[in-house]
């Protein structure tokens, strides 16, 4: 045989590198960099990411406006009870190739699984149209009228998720949570005390009154939501991620939920830079926070607020139909998978037009009640959690399941006392929404 | 879909089975169904093997032979006296609802997978067998509901078990122990299929499963998408990777092994015969991306001076698979490409003529080319084979028409799709 065209090396380096199927032409160096950090950015990423949607924003901006730092030490309680929860979804996701609704349904049966699906769709349905309210009012700020704004959004959320291939979709999830740096520079552009903020988060300064304590609990509600576990495993499952890959998978998990937590705490410290320091202490809306900050952090800050919220609410726009779409697909044994087409997968793109269209649609009816829609949502999703976390954390031990692969004896207590703490914190969230909401 | 209209026999459902009361012989209630067992195996429909319940708060082994009848809501015992045995799993024995309900199973004439949502069984050949599954909304409305309700809820259509292949790799007695012939009856791509949208471990036992054939297990990875081809080699020794190496065509294996971590190439490269390392080394050696990386080096190829029964032995002779023999490649004598003709025209030709004066000129793309430039001369030329040569134009390997259709198939296309998608 005739010596080789190319080197020998470069031809097998070429197909380590690049895995798959042979391209038609290699590509350079640079974007094979570009794409190898795409992979570290993935599911896990996404997943906390989304949880600094709309809501997540104005309960982080209250916290904020209201105690300044005397709130950050919890950030850090909360980040670690989410990365013990993600990484039990993540591991579950690699170990057994099958989603959370999957293994509900094979483990506890038909009406359990029934049961979360539901929960899950209502859930889903309710944070989805607080996205578009959300949409609607970032760009309300830039002063483009919604009734433009939330279906244009809307539409390109749509095409995205259904007309693109899995890879892409998941990138253009990842280049969402740019506009999550927004929240960093405001922080800094808001010259916030740094000494202070250091001494909060090492000394937690706890006051017993029930302002504290109820957004104490809705912030763990808002960061730690029952979409996100479902969405994790169904996306390393989809991503193709085997046992093999469980460190990196781990990895992403782990930082991803730093990242997203990290944001959440620069919020915080942008409010308290300029709200709580000017007494200006009652925050409704993600929006109201923004335009709060004009006076004391200047026009930027409020752009910048704007941008991040825009960001995230197109994120979580578009993964909250997903996750609901692959807890319906998987529970009742559709063809599933954002890589699939409306031909292919038409329950899977169904259930994902119908939540984003009634999204969009409800979000521009005026006159609708979005505080009590928020009300309502919330005491879905505090529902559900306990229950998700708890099938989450007796999976992830099932050593028939889990194989070599399952939870080991201490981290057992940890992920049991995380589970049980936050589900409490959840049921209290009920308690406390109702009676807030019927003024008891 | 294959479903078939209800069979004669009453059709049982085992939703409505389990739960219900473990009665004896005078009508005396005993305890509680928890479950039923089933032999797989020889019999095209199992056969009820036994009935697991509870009495008295112990759970209890009930054989087959003891029970007279199995209706809804309801098991009758031959006897008024119960013998109280533990359950053991005897080997090919699975529970229904712990084992079958619920999981994933195969079915076969839509080469699919599919979600047990209701088990039917019905009395068929004298005793109480499993007939099929019904994978539909009735079932699962059946389940979702307070058992008076589920009672009204009627038979549909059912995939019969003819059909159906159940994983079993999670029940701890029967792992290797059931064969799942029906997988025979399906194409290694389709197996390929399956085994890519099942988990892990499914799709380990789909494979184990054709292992018997190592020729089938062979086609199933050359089928299989270069991800889940490296997912399923890294659990396996350097041995059983170099088995399957061995029996897959060339081009194909040389592929795989570009996946595979380098160390391990080599290890796996020093078990295979001597003839097939010396190939694969030189295939390993061009890109991946290019003619030289899709080619095969199965050709045959003659001298112009060859006769019409010279090329019709060597043929014969080789081992290559048919689709590279389809066309043969003449040389003139200093070893450069000279010609080409399809085996047809060679079979077809008078005995007497030499093969140089029959072929044709041969298209052929150089070891360089790019993916694009062999598809665009295959389809001009309407070629099915075509010739690869090096820089002085001797052929040095063969790209044939499957391997450039799997490489310009649209990705969607690839997989046909399950339940409520493009059926």
């Amino acid at each position: 045989m005739a010596a080789p065209v190319r080197a020998v090396l470069a031809g097998i380096r070429d197909r380590v590198a690049h895995g798959r199927r042979p391209r038609l032409r290699p590509r350079n160096r640079a974007t094979a960099r570009l794409l190898t950090l795409f992979a570290f950015l993935g599911p896990g990423l996404i997943a906390a990411n989304a949880g600094n949607d709309a809501g997540g924003i104005a309960t982080y901006a209250s916290v904020g406006a209201k105690y300044g730092y005397d709130l950050l030490w919890m950030m850090v309680v909360i980040t670690v009870s989410l990365i013990v929860v993600q990484e039990m979804a993540a591991r579950m996701g690699a170990v057994t190739g099958k989603g959370l609704a999957e293994l509900i349904r094979e483990q506890y049966g038909v009406r359990w699984a029934a049961f979360s699906t539901a929960a899950v769709l209502v859930a889903n349905l309710g944070i989805c149209i607080s996205e578009f309210v959300g949409i609607g009012a970032a760009l309300g700020l830039a002063h483009v009228p919604r009734y433009a704004s939330v279906p244009i959004a809307a539409a390109v959320v749509w095409l995205l998720v259904v007309g693109g291939s899995y890879r892409l979709a998941e990138r253009v999830f990842v280049l969402m949570t740019i506009p999550f740096f927004a929240y960093p520079v405001a922080a800094i552009l808001a010259h916030p005390h740094w000494g202070s903020v250091g001494h909060a988060i090492v000394a937690p300064h706890v006051q017993l009154t029930s302002g504290y304590l109820f957004l104490f609990i809705a912030t763990a509600g808002t960061t730690i939501t029952p979409f996100m576990q479902l969405y994790v495993q169904s996306a390393v499952v989809e991503r193709g991620i085997g046992p093999d890959e469980l460190n990196a998978e781990r990895a992403e998990v782990v930082s991803g939920s730093i990242f997203a937590n990290l944001v959440a705490c620069f919020i915080i410290i942008a409010t308290g830079a300029t709200l709580y320091v000017h007494h200006e202490r009652n925050i409704g809306t993600a929006a109201d926070a923004a335009k709060a900050l004009v006076p004391f952090a200047g026009r930027y800050a409020e752009v910048l607020f704007a941008i991040g919220l825009l960001g995230a609410s197109l994120l979580a726009a578009a993964i909250l139909p997903v996750t609901a779409a692959y807890v319906i697909s998987e529970t009742f044994g559709f063809e599933k998978g954002i890589s699939r087409r409306p031909r292919q997968a038409p329950v899977f793109v169904g259930v994902i037009t119908t939540l984003i269209a009634i999204g969009t649609i409800v979000a521009l009816l005026p006159g609708v009640p979005v505080i009590g829609l928020l009300v309502a949502v919330q005491v879905v999703n505090g529902a559900l959690l306990p229950v998700t976390l708890f099938f989450v954390w007796r999976l992830a031990s099932n050593r028939e399941l889990m194989g070599e692969h399952a939870n080991g004896r201490t981290f057992n207590v940890l992920a049991g006392a995380t589970v049980l703490a936050t589900s409490g914190l959840s049921i209290a969230l009920i308690a406390v929404t109702f009676g807030g909401f019927f003024g008891l | 879909m294959s479903a078939v209209a209800p069979p004669q026999p009453r059709i049982l459902h085992l939703s409505l089975v389990v739960g219900g009361d473990l009665v004896d012989g005078g009508g005396g209630r005993l305890g509680e169904v928890d479950d039923l067992i089933v032999r797989l195996g020889e019999d095209e429909y199992p056969p009820v093997s036994g009935v697991l319940a509870t009495v008295a708060g112990r759970q209890v082994f009930v054989p087959a032979d003891q029970i007279a009848e199995v209706e809804h809501g309801r098991v009758t015992l031959r006897t008024i006296r119960l013998d109280l045995k533990p359950f053991e799993r005897r080997p090919q024995e699975v529970l229904l609802k712990g084992d079958v309900l619920d999981r994933q199973l195969i079915n076969v004439d839509g080469a699919r997978l599919v979600r047990a949502n209701e088990i039917e069984l019905a009395r068929l050949e004298g005793w109480y067998r499993v007939v099929g599954v019904d994978i539909g909304l009735r079932g699962f409305a059946r389940r979702l509901l307070p058992r008076a309700l589920a009672r009204n809820v009627g038979s549909g259509t059912f995939l019969d078990w003819g059909s159906v292949e159940p994983f079993t790799g999670h029940v701890p007695t029967v792992r290797l122990r059931v064969p799942h012939p029906k997988l025979a009856r399906l194409h290694p791509a389709q197996l390929a299929d399956l085994v890519e949208a099942a988990s892990h471990r499914e799709g380990e036992e789909i494979i184990q499963a054709v292992g018997h054939d190592p020729e089938l297990e062979a086609d199933l990875f050359e089928e299989l998408e270069a991800g889940h081809q490296v997912e399923f080699l890294e659990e396996r020794t350097d041995a059983e990777v170099a088995a399957v190496l061995a029996r897959m065509e060339s081009d194909d294996a040389a592929d795989l092994l570009g996946e595979l971590a380098e160390e391990r190439r080599e290890q796996v490269l020093d078990l295979l015969p001597p003839v097939q390392r010396r190939r694969l080394r030189a295939l390993l050696g061009f890109d991946p991306a290019t003619a030289g990386g899709l080619m095969s080096p199965d050709f045959v190829c003659v001298y112009s001076q060859a006769t019409r029964d010279e090329v019709l032995e060597r043929v014969r002779g080789s081992g290559h698979p048919a689709e590279v023999l389809a066309w043969v490649f003449v040389m003139n004598a200093r070893r450069r490409l000279g010609g080409a003709v399809q085996l047809a025209d060679v079979l077809r030709a008078d005995p007497a003529l030499r093969v140089g004066e029959i072929a044709g000129a041969a298209q052929r793309v150089h070891a360089e080319a790019d993916l694009e430039e062999v598809a665009r001369l295959m389809t001009d030329f309407d070629l099915t084979v075509v010739a690869v040569t090096d820089e002085d134009d001797r052929l040095v390997g063969v790209i044939t028409v499957d391997d450039v259709l799997e490489l310009v198939l649209p990705k969607g296309w690839r997989r046909r799709f399950g339940l409520f998608g493009e059926d």
